[in-house]
């Protein structure tokens, strides 16, 4: 995920400061992880760096003072770019339950007890992210974000069904091998 | 926010029971459907019993619902046992304490929604013009709207589900019992169907015990059961 | 011909792996096509008699080539309500061998092929039935009759084997949709419009009222001229008469159902009279057959009633033969009448099974909601009450006038009060043929039911 093409993507709208990027980021994109000031405040720095953003101005309007930033023709182009391009699917398959179930397998464990309590989990996020999905009034943005995430825990629980189901043979190859 | 917060949040404290399964032994024919299954409905919550075709989910919802009798073991219901009620009083109690919605097939083809949904009510005695506008509230309550003098063949799949939730709820059950409500659906439909479902059965305290192989139908319910080749495996009760 | 012995093997197959039902329809269509071979024999047996060739039997009935002429039309208007019975049969499993046939059809199957193997299943029941009936009738004939001539032998041939091709022919037609869409046809089972019966009904009636006053008037020209019009106005009569009830019982149907779908208070009417509305056209077929028996019937009484209030009151001098051969002719039409209901109504009761068995599934789910049995039995026999209710008022009032019409003819005008009871009689055995389903529905509402689509 690229913080600097979400931040430059904020910023087409107008000109805007840190804190009111980070304050729209976490609106825009509800169920994310929340965007850390620090971390938009050296983003914006790189993106001044590479000439894709410049300072708009200060201005402190009786608080602390603020630097707003905006987007460069350069940040824009960038964007459009950014925008239409591909993400690449699944280059790299980085799948910690199943490292689990291997390691559990191979130091003597009960991979079996731990699928299962790993099922529990998903379930209950499943359930939560229903919930939230489903409470009065609750917006577009949120129904989106949540069935993105129910979909990808689905996927998770039909590959944990079906391991759970090959354990003895998978156990015989990696014991073997 | 962590994992564990909600999950509790929606239904922590443990209601009433309102349904209670001990022991239930059903076979067809040589194939044992269901070996000991036990689990408890409790009042006003949704229940999600999942697991593999073939593990006994839909044997399990015909016994709970009094549909068929149990080889073995008990279900007791406000102090009914189910299994030694006559079929009359079965019929009877399946008509006015629980509401059931199936894959397909629940609603009369030859009828229109609003006089299926309104059959239940009849068949209780009300008077048809009063039926027949108790059921078109119903039927404006799941968005099923300016269809209701369409048969369920001219309706989409997701709109006739929705009129045959209508049908279970429309006399006020206690309990409903879906068996793969959403089955032949896809999953926007899905979604409006299992939405209307949760939100009209939490409004008048309904319990709903739901049977799919869907985790995300699943997922609706505030407790999940999980059965293993016709039984309940107790690691796999979550809440 | 290797094509024609893999279709069979296929169309054996296909029957083979089918369930129980597939067993009943193959059994039912069998009888039925004995029946009519043994009738279609037996009017072939009587029309090859010799003219003045003497039959001891039924007081010399069989003699006269008048009353033998009567006797043939007789037993070929026999044919009608087993024809109706056939067409019922055909009906058993329908949905099912549809969706099989097009399964074939969608599996790559020509469309050739397709209506070659359902010829082929239709007519090996019909040629099973046929070949019983057709043996029993040799060793019948050849017992009673010492001289059967060429042509009787030729007639048995034509009728062995034109009874399974007909059914052949009839059963590649039935599927013609199947193998023109297979597609739609899998998805739902095509409605039926009241056109066909009704166009029927119509030329029927307009080829009857062109050669009726031809036939009356030949009557009076004395001479050997080949008398055409007089079989017409029979055939024409029969077409309009058939197709007219057909119509008529589809359209009361329709009517009764669209009149209590918005009148019922309870759910039994309701569901009997939406069901009406839907496809009034399904029982339309079986019902015709009972309400040209009730015209039948009502008029045979009156003018049973008629001709023995004639003969009785002509002196003994003066009648043509004696009271028996007069009485054994009306017995025999009596015994025809009751013949054909037997006919009629076994159509019924296996049309109404075959409702049943269609619907399981619906029903099953009916009563896992808690529908009580009761009203679901008695949707059931409303479904039946309420159409031919009015029908066979009508019926009835159709034999009646028939019966005025040749009392005034022949005698003093009076009517049998028995004629009256014929349209009840028929319509309390409807019921009772109805009810014989009912168990049926007892068992088709299995919870299994509900677990396959």
């Amino acid at each position: 995920m690229s913080t600097r093409h979400i931040l430059l993507g904020l910023l087409a709208s107008g000109p805007s400061h840190g804190y009111d990027l980070k304050r729209r980021h976490d609106e825009r994109f509800p169920q994310a992880r929340p965007l850390a000031y620090g971390q938009v405040y050296t983003t914006l720095q790189r993106l001044v760096r590479d000439g894709l953003a410049e300072v708009d101005g200060t201005a402190s309007d009786g608080g602390p003072e603020r630097t707003a930033y905006r987007a460069t023709d350069e940040g824009a182009r960038e964007l459009e770019r950014w925008a239409v391009e591909v993400a690449p699917p699944a280059p790299f398959v980085t799948n910690e339950i199943f490292a689990k179930v291997v390691v559990s397998i191979l130091t003597g464990g009960d991979a079996g007890a731990y699928l299962l309590a790993q099922r529990a989990a998903h379930m209950g996020r499943m359930r939560e992210l229903t919930a939230l999905k489903t409470a009065p009034g609750a917006d577009l943005t949120t129904v989106l974000s949540a069935d993105y995430a129910l979909n990808h825990l689905d996927a998770d629980l039909r590959w944990m069904t079906t391991t759970a189901a090959r354990l003895t043979t998978l156990t015989t190859e990696v014991r073997t091998a | 926010m962590t994992h564990g917060e909600t999950a509790t949040a929606t239904h922590g404290t443990a209601a009433p029971p309102l349904l209670t399964a001990r022991g239930l032994a059903k076979a067809h024919g040589r194939t044992e459907a269901l070996r000991g299954a036990s689990l408890e409905l409790r009042a006003g919550e949704i229940l999600a019993v999942t697991g593999a075709s073939g593990s006994g989910k839909s044997t399990l919802l015909h016994c709970l619902a009094g549909i068929v009798r149990p080889d073995a073991g008990s279900v007791t219901y406000a102090g009914l046992r189910l299994e030694e009620l006559p079929e009359k009083r079965l019929s009877e109690l399946r008509r006015t304490d629980f509401g059931v919605v199936f894959q397909f097939g629940q609603l009369i083809p030859e009828l229109t929604a609003v006089d299926n949904v309104a059959l239940p009510l009849l068949l209780a005695g009300t008077a048809r013009t009063e039926a027949r506008a108790r059921a078109g509230e119903w039927l404006e309550r799941f968005g099923v709207r300016g269809q209701e003098e369409l048969r369920p063949g001219e309706m989409s799949g997701g709109q006739a589900q929705r009129a045959a939730l209508a049908r279970a709820l429309v006399t006020g059950p206690k309990a409903v019992f879906a068996d793969e409500p959403t089955g032949a659906l896809d999953s926007l439909a899905t979604e409006e169907v299992m939405t209307a479902l949760a939100h009209t059965a939490r409004e008048s305290g309904t319990a709903v015990l739901l049977v799919t192989h869907d985790a995300q139908v699943a997922a609706y319910a505030d407790r999940e059961v999980r059965l293993r080749d016709g039984a309940v495996s107790p690691l796999e009760v979550t809440a | 011909m290797s094509t024609l012995t893999s279709d069979l093997r296929l169309a054996r197959q296909l029957v083979h792996g089918s369930d129980r039902k597939e067993w009943w329809r193959i059994a039912l269509t069998a009888a039925g096509a004995a029946a009519a071979t043994g009738f279609a024999l037996a009017a072939v047996t009587l029309a090859s008699v010799p003219a003045g060739y003497s039959v001891s039997h039924f007081h010399g009935l069989l003699t006269g080539s008048g009353t033998r002429g009567g006797v043939i039309s007789g037993l070929l208007l026999l044919l009608v309500p087993v024809l109706a019975f056939l067409g019922q049969c055909a009906r058993i499993g329908a949905v099912h061998r549809d969706r099989r046939l097009a399964g074939l059809r969608l599996a790559g199957a020509a469309p050739g092929q397709v209506r070659r193997i359902a010829a082929l299943e239709t007519g090996l029941a019909c040629l099973l039935g046929s070949a019983v009936a057709t043996v029993f009738s040799v060793l019948f004939v050849l017992r009673l009759w010492s001289g059967p001539t060429a042509v009787t032998w030729l007639g048995f041939v034509l009728v062995a084997v034109g009874v399974p091709a007909l059914g052949a022919v009839a059963g590649a037609v039935a599927l013609r949709r199947v193998v023109a869409s297979p597609l739609g046809r899998v998805r739902r089972v095509a409605q039926r419009t009241g056109r066909g019966p009704g166009l029927l009904f119509l030329s029927g009636l307009a080829v009857l009222v062109a050669v009726a006053p031809l036939a009356l008037n030949e009557r009076h020209v004395a001479g050997n001229r080949l008398d055409w019009s007089t079989p017409l106005t029979v055939f024409s009569l029969v077409i309009a008469l058939g197709a007219g009830v057909v119509w008529l019982a589809g359209a009361t149907a329709r009517f009764t159902g669209g009149l209590l779908a918005v009148r019922a208070r309870t759910a039994a009417p309701l569901l009997a009279a939406e069901r009406l509305r839907d496809d009034p056209w399904a029982p339309a077929r079986t019902h015709a057959a009972v309400l040209l028996v009730t015209v039948a019937g009502t008029a045979f009484l009156c003018v049973r009633h008629a001709m023995l209030t004639d003969l009785r009151a002509t002196d003994p001098e003066y009648r043509a033969a004696d009271l028996a051969y007069y009485t054994t002719g009306l017995d025999l039409t009596g015994a025809a009448v009751l013949v054909a209901l037997a006919i009629a109504l076994s159509g019924l009761a296996v049309g109404t099974a075959e409702s049943l068995t269609t619907r399981r599934r619906t029903l099953a789910a009916q009563v896992a909601a808690g529908v009580p049995r009761t009203v679901l039995n008695r949707a059931l026999l409303l479904e039946t009450a309420l159409p031919l209710a009015p029908a066979l008022l009508l019926a009835g009032a159709g034999g009646l006038a028939i019966g005025i019409w040749y009392s005034s003819l022949t005698g003093d005008g009076s009517l049998p009060w028995t004629a009256l009871l014929v349209a009840p009689a028929v319509y309390a055995s409807c019921l009772l043929a109805a009810a014989t389903a009912l168990p049926l529905l007892g068992r088709s509402v299995r919870p299994g039911e509900l677990r396959y689509v």
